[in-house]
């Protein structure tokens, strides 16, 4: 009786789909623990926590945003590839908000000597984020609009936004890396209570999420659209909107990633903001389990798939891994990832664990 | 007027090829009404100087998307190949066998990562995205630097100039030429086109694209094409590397960044369906052709920002989305209307009629988008004229800027007159026409037409300035005119050396044309010493 309610138990904890990421997870942090001295050493300066495992998650949050929005976009059974590029369109129009002169739209003579002053901006902060949140948003809409109303496979109709958006983004600055001196906007990526400031971002954009797909409907309908969009389109859930509101809400998530990312670095780099960022959140996503053919899926679970990103990242920074180099690894654990979720390796697993049973 | 809606409906399967050979041409002829500088055959025929690697990957990709797949790895096994190549030829390796090696080491590549595709089902992207990072990550395990290539086969496959017969006089090697490179895609064009449409390989590829689970059916060897596609691709990666490698003569990790975009951008401009099934390998070159003349259209227009190549090659990929989605879903509305024909019942089918009208309003909204982008380039551009105008009103507009012939007599005096070193540098946006000399004494004197600038340097630096010239090959076959007529706001070079009784003249333009990479160094050498005339 006990064998049998134990081995329920253990299988009920394998198949969830957090199994996996926690499994990959805590495999790294053993590796950290073995070969990195003092990597979950955390210190307290003024009341703020510092410390390798507090960097995971800070450098993670851009990750871990873009994730929450791409795990929704790929549970319809879509992917979207713009959301670097958005990052970058969303950090170039906040930037051009708060520091316009560089752009030929000439502050008056007695706001110039304000522009390095780090209590100056142009517009409002809340505007910047209304406006920067708005247009990342639209870019969304965008995407949702080609892939719902088009039918153009998701992956196309997001390559056109990839390829056209850095150009969007450098035409917004016209090319300049602009840099941010306005010291409450640097906040929402440098600052901190206790924590990174960004993790509350996170957790709130996650709230959101959370709320909208597990306290409404929406969730159920955006995993029945991605597991058969028109037997979906039979019973009357109209397919079109909920694949709207993915990728819309995707452009969003981009767009926080990309307030993070600028206010972090303090510039609006159009070339290197949020560059390959969008294969860092794919591949979050699928280490959290959710198929790219759509279907079921966890927030929380491709939430742990970019910490586990990045931990690898930090880790490999921590043994003096160069940042190029790094790529190589990456690549590597990606191949091991998906050799684990692949159902030939999963049959075995379960033809194992089976025959154990028996 | 029905005969041609007959004969378009009948080869409704080229629209997007036509398309596309269409717009090259009127790009093309566009660009040579407007700038009398692309109307020199040497910019037609650097088009293809300059995109051979880049055909060379798009041919690759061509297969795999008719297969309904996709390969992000190019750009990183490219970047792989050159660093690989530079590192073993920096060890003293046989040139042949290098090429060899990373044939071979694209090929398995290409392979591990079709049996992942095929095998264990993951999806292309994922695999091949897995596969980018790994290629390119690997390049800095084995140099975080650029390594210069120094090999002699390279060189002589890079430099040797094949003489167009037509364009060029054999007897004075004088006149329009390609490099060997070219020859080679365009044979890798000419045999990928037989192994499309004249084998079963090609069949059979083109069967997995229509629909993957109606060719296993049939009992087509589906699984070992698509493993020999990724194995073609990787193949084509490799080759495409190398010749890049040959093109620039050096190898960096850095190399072909976001490269992969361009290739899939020239193959979905070049007709290719991203679903499968649809397309043609010809096609391709004119995407790569589309591609590469947007870049050249940029460059000699000079007011355009180079960001704007994305912008516009994005915009043009959303149109051949949107034209293929439309015949997609004309072809899906034949079917049903031949269907209830068939069928004689039913109500009109309304799925299809109102896909095809989302698909129309799609196309409109595609077209109005380039209408918006082509509109802002035209006032983006009548801007910076404006601006230009304004800033700067001695100076004359581009428009009327006529690049000056070369005061070549006078160079030729002052190199009489005890001058070792004559630089004249003409054009560029603000059209100036300036002429240096330097004397062995460390006398610099520079001349802009209407005064005269001085500087003193010691002997020893032009002694420096003279053997560094040296150094880069100044006086070898390496550096050679590569004169031709100037685009709008290019610069025009010419430059007179003597040292230790050796003199040489060469003259050059940028931005139209690609000197050898030592001939600019020699100038930006010369520029870092020179005086510069105040603005």
């Amino acid at each position: 009786m006990t064998q049998s309610k134990s081995s329920f138990t253990w299988r009920k904890i394998t198949e969830s789909k957090l199994f996996f990421p926690f499994i990959a997870l805590a495999l790294i942090l053993l590796f950290d623990l073995i070969f990195i001295p003092r990597f979950f050493a955390l210190t307290t300066q003024e009341g703020h926590l510092y410390g390798n495992l507090v960097d995971v998650l800070r450098n993670g949050s851009c990750v871990m945003l873009l994730g929450i929005g791409m795990t929704l976009v790929i549970a319809t059974g879509g992917v979207d590839l713009s959301v670097g590029a958005v990052m970058a369109i969303a950090a170039s129009v906040a930037a051009v908000m708060m520091n316009p002169v560089i752009i030929g739209l000439k502050l008056p003579p007695n706001l110039m000597k304000f522009i390095n002053d780090p209590n100056f901006t142009y517009s409002p902060l809340w505007a910047v984020i209304l406006v920067t949140l708005i247009v990342a948003t639209i870019c969304g809409l965008w995407n949702g609009l080609l892939v719902a109303y088009g039918r153009i496979q998701a992956m196309v109709a997001t390559l056109i936004l990839m390829i056209a958006g850095r150009g969007i983004a450098q035409l917004i600055t016209n090319g300049v890396r602009i840099q941010i001196f306005y010291e409450p906007y640097a906040f929402i990526g440098q600052g901190w209570i206790v924590l990174p400031f960004s993790l509350y971002i996170v957790a709130a954009v996650f709230a959101i999420a959370w709320v909208l797909t597990r306290k409404t409907a929406i969730g159920m309908f955006i995993e029945s659209v991605g597991i058969n969009f028109r037997s979906s389109y039979f019973s009357g859930i109209d397919e079109k909107k909920i694949k709207l509101l993915a990728y819309t809400f995707c452009g969003f998530c981009a767009g926080v990633a990309g307030l993070v990312a600028s206010s972090n670095i303090k510039t609006s780099d159009a070339y290197n903001i949020g560059l390959t960022f969008e294969l860092d959140a794919i591949l979050a996503v699928v280490i959290g389990g959710t198929l790219m053919a759509g279907g079921r899926f966890s927030l929380f679970a491709s939430i742990v798939g970019a910490l586990v990103m990045q931990a690898i990242t930090t880790s490999m920074y921590a043994i003096g891994v160069p940042a190029f180099a790094l790529q190589a690894i990456k690549g590597v654990v990606v191949v091991l990832v998906i050799l684990l979720y692949s159902e030939q390796v999963r049959g075995l697993l379960h033809r194992i664990t089976a025959q154990k049973g028996a | 007027m029905q005969k041609i809606g007959a004969l378009i409906s009948n080869n409704r399967r080229f629209i997007p090829l036509s398309a596309t050979v269409a717009l090259f041409f009127i790009a093309y002829a566009f660009g040579a009404i407007s700038y009398e500088g692309m109307r020199d055959p040497q910019v037609f025929l650097n088009l293809f100087r300059s995109s051979h690697y880049l055909l060379i990957s798009a041919i690759g990709m061509t297969f795999v998307m008719l297969t309904g797949g996709i390969d992000l790895s190019v750009s990183g096994v490219v970047a792989l190949t050159t660093v690989a190549s530079a590192a073993l030829l920096r060890e003293g390796w046989n040139p042949w066998a290098v090429m060899l090696l990373m044939l071979g080491m694209g090929m398995a590549l290409g392979a591990t990562m079709g049996a992942f595709i095929t095998y264990l089902k993951v999806q292309p992207f994922i695999a091949t995205l897995a596969g980018m990072w790994f290629a390119r990550g690997m390049c800095f395990f084995i140099s975080d630097d650029a390594i210069a290539i120094n090999d002699r086969v390279y060189r002589i496959l890079g430099m040797t100039k094949i003489l167009v017969p037509g364009l060029a006089d054999p007897v004075t090697k004088k006149g329009d030429f390609i490099s060997i490179l070219v020859i080679v895609a365009l044979a890798v064009l000419a045999v990928a086109i037989y192994i499309a449409h004249f084998t079963r390989f090609g069949r059979t590829v083109y069967a997995i694209g229509g629909n993957e689970q109606s060719a296993r059916l049939m009992g087509l060897p589906v699984n070992r094409t698509k493993m020999l596609v990724y194995t073609l691709n990787g193949f084509c990666s490799a080759l495409a590397g190398i010749m890049l490698s040959i093109y620039v003569l050096s190898g960096h990790g850095l190399y072909a960044q976001i490269f992969e975009l361009d290739v899939i951008a020239s193959v979905v401009m070049g007709g290719t369906m991203l679903s499968g099934g649809a397309g043609y390998v010809f096609g391709t070159l004119f995407g790569v052709l589309v591609n590469t003349l947007i870049q050249t259209l940029i460059q000699f227009d000079g007011r355009f920002s180079s960001w704007w190549i994305r912008i516009v090659i994005g915009a043009l990929t959303l149109m051949f989305i949107g034209v293929q989605s439309l015949l997609a879903a004309r072809k899906t509305r034949q079917l049903a209307s031949r269907k209830m024909t068939s069928q004689a019942k039913g109500a009109i089918a309304p799925a299809p009629l109102a896909a095809l009208r989302n698909r129309q309003m799609l196309l409109l909204g595609g077209g109005a988008i380039i209408v918006i982008v082509l509109a802002v380039l035209a006032i983006n551009g009548a801007q910076n004229a404006a601006r230009g105008s304004v800033t700067n009103i001695s100076t004359p507009t581009s428009a009327a800027c006529q690049l000056k012939p070369f005061r070549q007599d006078q160079a030729a005096s002052l190199m009489k007159a005890g001058a070792i070193l004559a630089y004249e540098r003409n054009g560029g946006s603000s059209c100036i026409d300036e002429l240096y000399s330097v004397y062995p004494d460390g006398r610099i004197v520079g001349d802009d037409g209407t005064k005269k600038i001085e500087k003193q340097v010691t002997p020893a630096d032009v002694d420096k300035l003279l053997s560094d010239i040296n150094d880069k090959g100044w006086f070898t076959d390496e550096m050679y005119d590569t004169w031709h007529t100037p685009c709008g706001q290019c610069y025009g070079y010419y430059l007179t050396v003597s040292y230790k009784g050796q003199a040489k003249t060469v003259k050059a333009v940028d931005g139209g044309t690609d000197a050898p990479a030592n001939y600019w160094q020699v100038v930006s050498t010369i520029n870092g010493v020179i005086p510069h005339f105040a603005p």
